[in-house]
């Protein structure tokens, strides 16, 4: 497995790359520099220019991609234009909130989405299955943002059963990491459990009606067991890939969750630094927020290996 | 049109139409419907829920929720057309070019837009609403663009699909400018998955134009938006816990109207021209069922017992399956009985039931599919017919063993063949890990796999067509049956590989004494290894009898026509090409015999009324067949 995860790495580089041309590109659409961005209105061409040079955007703009990104790589994307603070400092401190929010939401997801999938497929056409139907169609149409408003306002204002706000990081105390993630992880994740559920169900259905299922009874062996270690582990290779999808929806969704509860993430720098065009901060969010989601398929094109042997010699 | 009728018909489209509707109706007309002024401020009544004269309530400025929740239909209606507006300009163009030129155009811009793609949506649009700046319409531009990128896939794909089509090849070779073909004949072609994908767009964009709003990047302040609400309601909700309800139910059902839209016109598109009438249909499909199942109830003996030396004793065994006019009996009334080591051949075209008949005696019908209760299956002793599952499957795990046709579909493809074979041993058997694998390189040397110890650990996709077999063969032998049930077990494999395997099986049921349900539709093979055949056609058996003398002197037209047939059997098809005619299906209602459409010897009393299987002078045959009844009395 180690190999295929060394060459599925090499092979996200392109990728990376070609993002990284588009963050960069993005500083280059706006009207004006970035110098008059700092200096304000009312600042003096002389003033611009001089800025400008300081910061090397007189520069040829190949030049300027190399010094950016070779900054980027090394984890430098220069410093914010309204605090001045070191961007990768902004990103260390609050990247791994919204990662927390973001797992949190994934982890959500996949349980209701597996579980709710799988028993909707066993009761295929029955009230069970119709009530699952109707519920998933309701979760793709709930906007996350008020699912937590509400969850917020009734379990953790009217009835204290969670904390409605706040973060506390894992290596503080796992417990109450935890216990902060779930509300978030829960609005966040019902939108893309509904997406897991409806492909589990189609994919499980499928497979039981495959003639190795029907082989797998002729051995003697329990619905439950035919089910569960012969039929899930083929029903899931579709639901991966829609997995993979959901990872990157979970990840812009939870730049919104957690501004809801609260929570010392991405989100409300980002909003902050977008509203003021700071963006050194922009870049970087993107940047990152495309190599979590880059690295997170590459992860779940290798795991495509642990479910379909036939990819593995491939 | 037609598809328009269709989805206005069904509830499920029906409904969401109503209700973009009345939103499109807010949009429009907001004064009308409104009760107040959306943005007038009102200090004497604040935070106020729901009452007479404020439906909804009131905001913490005492200004009426539900005349700014109509209020907001209008931004959200136009956020959610300039978005898609935008998201079509830009990528149908794209899509058709890239799709139409192809190369390097091709390869390039798909590039960007994966890397795009890659990215979450709402971290792009919030890059794209840094450069623009806030504000509704930016907001949609950046929407709008994202939007653009799916528009440019969905194009692009249907456009390589439909340009190797012969029409388009045809236009373009008669000199038709490259324009007019992308007009004329890719649009119209392109309509209805677009469509769709616009409908579902709007759900998705009313979601991201809300999101953006909620974090304030959209409409500016005092005018409402569904999302803005949201977000003050936050604020507020302590003292008026009614307060995100609205905007949020409105969000919601908008969208939740848009997706059962699109999903709608997507089954209606899917099901084509003239599909989707089910109603009359279904009416009709009853009053089939109903005189197909009554006139189709086998007129066998049914005081018949099942024979008590045998130890598979088959007693009018009826299997019903769904058709598209109801449920119809694909197996009417069989007989079968099997003594211990014995081979019985089960022999017929596609269609004949030989197929259902053995997986109703393994209890493996598909879903839908059921027993008669009337039937009897005796094995062992015991009664199958009726059995929980789970009795079901100890029946199977220690006396039944089934190989089936395709052995490579049969095996499952994500786990080892080593962790398929143990399986059964492990459960039936309670061998430990150890002993379950000893045992399993016992059994498939046994069954001619080379270096067994070493294959269990690959996966079925690693074995051949004939290897794969000789696993299913072994899997069916771990549970020490006395009943091999082998489903045209050499059919899927090539000329050679079926010799060597039709040979393992006969020498495994000699050696370890099983008896064996052999069922074919090659009659050479019948000849070669079975000891009984049963010759069923549609559905029933028509002649039954030593292989020998049914070979020498078949007796039933069918059986000789069968005969006659063999040399000239096609061996890719599962059909006989010297018999005209086809096997009547499960549904069809014949009176007489049912063979009699394409019998030679037909004459009118076959048609007249049902034909029994009559016992032959030899004593251990039977027909069904008229003629054959005739010379029995004649004899008598």
């Amino acid at each position: 497995m180690a190999p295929t995860l060394a060459f599925r790495l090499v092979a996200a580089v392109p990728l990376v790359f070609l993002v990284s041309l588009l963050a960069f590109g993005l500083v280059h659409l706006i009207p004006g520099s970035a110098s008059e961005t700092i200096l304000g209105e009312g600042a003096t061409p002389e003033a611009v220019a001089e800025l400008d040079a300081e910061l090397g955007l007189d520069r040829p703009l190949i030049e300027q991609y190399w010094n950016w990104a070779s900054g980027a790589v090394r984890g430098d994307f220069g410093r914010s234009l309204v605090t001045s603070r070191e961007v990768s400092d902004t990103l260390v401190e609050r990247f791994p909130v919204t990662i927390s929010v973001a797992s949190g939401g994934l982890v959500v997801s996949l349980l209701i989405g597996v579980v709710g999938g799988t028993v909707a497929a066993l009761r295929q056409g029955r009230l069970t299955d119709r009530l699952i139907s109707l519920l998933t169609a309701t979760g793709l149409a709930v906007p996350n943002f008020w699912v937590a408003v509400l969850l917020a306002f009734y379990f953790g204002v009217q009835r204290d059963w969670f904390p409605a706000i706040g973060y506390v990081g894992p290596t503080e105390s796992l417990t109450q990491w935890i216990y902060h993630l779930i509300l978030p992880s829960l609005a966040l994740g019902l939108g893309s459990a509904a997406v897991i559920a409806r492909q589990m169900r189609g994919g499980l259905l499928d497979v039981l009606d495959r003639p190795y299922v029907r082989a797998a009874r002729a051995k003697g062996l329990r619905y439950r067991r035919v089910v569960i270690v012969h039929a899930m582990k083929n029903a899931f290779i579709p639901v991966i890939t829609v997995v993979g999808f959901q990872a990157s929806v979970m990840l812009g969704g939870a730049v919104l969750v957690e501004q809801i509860f609260g929570m010392p993430g991405i989100g409300v720098q980002v909003v902050g630094a977008v509203l003021a065009q700071d963006l050194p901060l922009v870049q970087g969010v993107v940047m990152v927020s495309a190599v979590a989601v880059i690295l997170m398929n590459t992860l779940i094109d290798v795991s495509y290996a642990y479910f379909d042997p036939r990819v593995r010699l491939s | 049109m037609a598809v328009l009728r269709r989805v206005v018909t069904r509830p499920s489209g029906t409904i969401p139409l109503i209700w973009l509707a009345v939103v499109g109706f807010c949009a429009l007309f907001p004064t009308v419907v409104a009760t107040h002024d959306p943005n007038a401020a009102d200090f004497a009544s604040l935070l106020e829920g729901p009452s007479g004269a404020h439906y909804f309530g009131t905001d913490e400025l005492g200004r009426d929720t539900f005349s700014r929740v109509v209020d907001a239909a209008r931004p959200a209606a136009l956020a959610g057309l300039q978005a898609v507006s935008i998201s079509l300009i830009l990528g149908l163009p794209i899509g058709l070019f890239v799709g139409y030129a192809g190369g390097w155009w091709d390869r390039i811009v798909m590039r960007v837009v994966d890397a795009i793609f890659s990215l979450p949506g709402l971290i792009l649009a919030f890059a794209i609403v840094a450069i623009l700046g806030p504000g509704l319409t930016n907001a949609m531009y950046s929407v709008g663009f994202l939007f653009s990128l799916r528009v440019i896939r969905l194009v692009r794909g249907m456009v390589l699909s439909v340009r190797e089509e012969p029409f388009i090849e045809a236009a373009r070779l008669s000199g038709a400018p490259t324009t007019t073909v992308l007009g004329r004949y890719l649009l119209p072609n392109m309509m209805g998955p677009l469509i769709v994908q616009t409908t579902i767009s709007f759900a998705a964009v009313l979601i991201i134009e809300a999101a953006l709003s909620f974090l304030g990047l959209g409409v500016q302040q005092p005018d409402a938006t569904w999302g803005s609400m949201l977000r003050d309601a936050r604020s507020f909700q302590r003292d008026n816990p009614w307060i995100p309800w609205p905007p949020g139910l409105a969000i919601t059902l908008t969208v939740l109207a848009f997706n059962t839209l699109g999903d709608t016109l997507r089954d209606v598109l899917a099901a084509g021209p003239g599909g989707g009438s089910k109603a009359p249909r279904r009416g009709v499909a009853l009053g089939l069922a109903d005189g197909a199942t009554t006139a189709a109830r086998p007129a066998v003996d049914d005081t018949a017992d099942p024979d008590p030396e045998a130890l598979l004793s088959v007693r009018n065994l009826s299997v019903i399956v769904p058709t598209s006019t109801g449920p119809a009996p694909a197996v009417r009334g069989l007989d079968v009985d099997l003594r211990p080591g014995e081979i019985v051949g089960l022999v017929g075209e596609s269609g004949s039931g030989k197929t259902v008949s053995a997986l109703a005696v393994a209890g493996l019908l598909p879903r839908g599919v059921t027993i008669d209760p009337g039937s009897r299956i005796h094995f062992d002793g015991q009664q199958l017919v009726g059995l929980t599952e789970a009795r079901m499957a100890q029946v199977r795990g220690t006396g039944i063993g089934m190989i089936f046709q395709d052995p490579t579909a049969s095996l499952n493809p994500a786990l080892t063949v080593g962790y398929q074979l143990a399986e059964p041993l492990r459960i039936h058997h309670g061998l430990s890990r150890a002993a379950a694998t000893d045992r399993s390189v016992e059994l498939l040397d046994r069954v001619g796999v080379a270096n067994p110890r070493e294959r269990l650990r690959d996966y079925p996709h690693q074995f051949s067509g004939g290897m794969a077999q000789r696993v299913m063969i072994a899997m069916a032998l771990a549970s020490e049956p006395s009943l091999i049930i082998a489903d045209e077990p050499t059919t899927a494999l090539d000329v050679t590989t079926q010799r060597q395997v039709l040979e393992l099986l006969v020498e495994l049921c000699d050696d370890l004494s099983m008896a064996m349900l052999f069922i074919t539709h090659d009659l050479g093979v019948v000849a070669e290894i079975c000891d009984r055949a049963v010759v069923m056609y549609a559905g029933q058996a028509v002649e039954t009898g030593d292989v020998h003398e049914l070979f020498a002197t078949p007796d039933h037209p069918y059986s000789r026509a069968l005969l006659a047939s063999v040399p000239l059997l096609d061996d890719d098809e599962d059909r006989l090409v010297t018999i005209p005619g086809r096997v009547p299906g499960p549904g069809e209602q014949i009176v007489g015999c049912r063979f009699a459409s394409r019998c030679e010897q037909a004459h009118d009393a076959c048609a007249a009324g049902p034909v029994d299987l009559v016992t032959l002078a030899g004593g251990d045959r039977s027909s069904r067949c008229l003629l054959s009844a005739a010379a029995v009395e004649d004899g008598a």
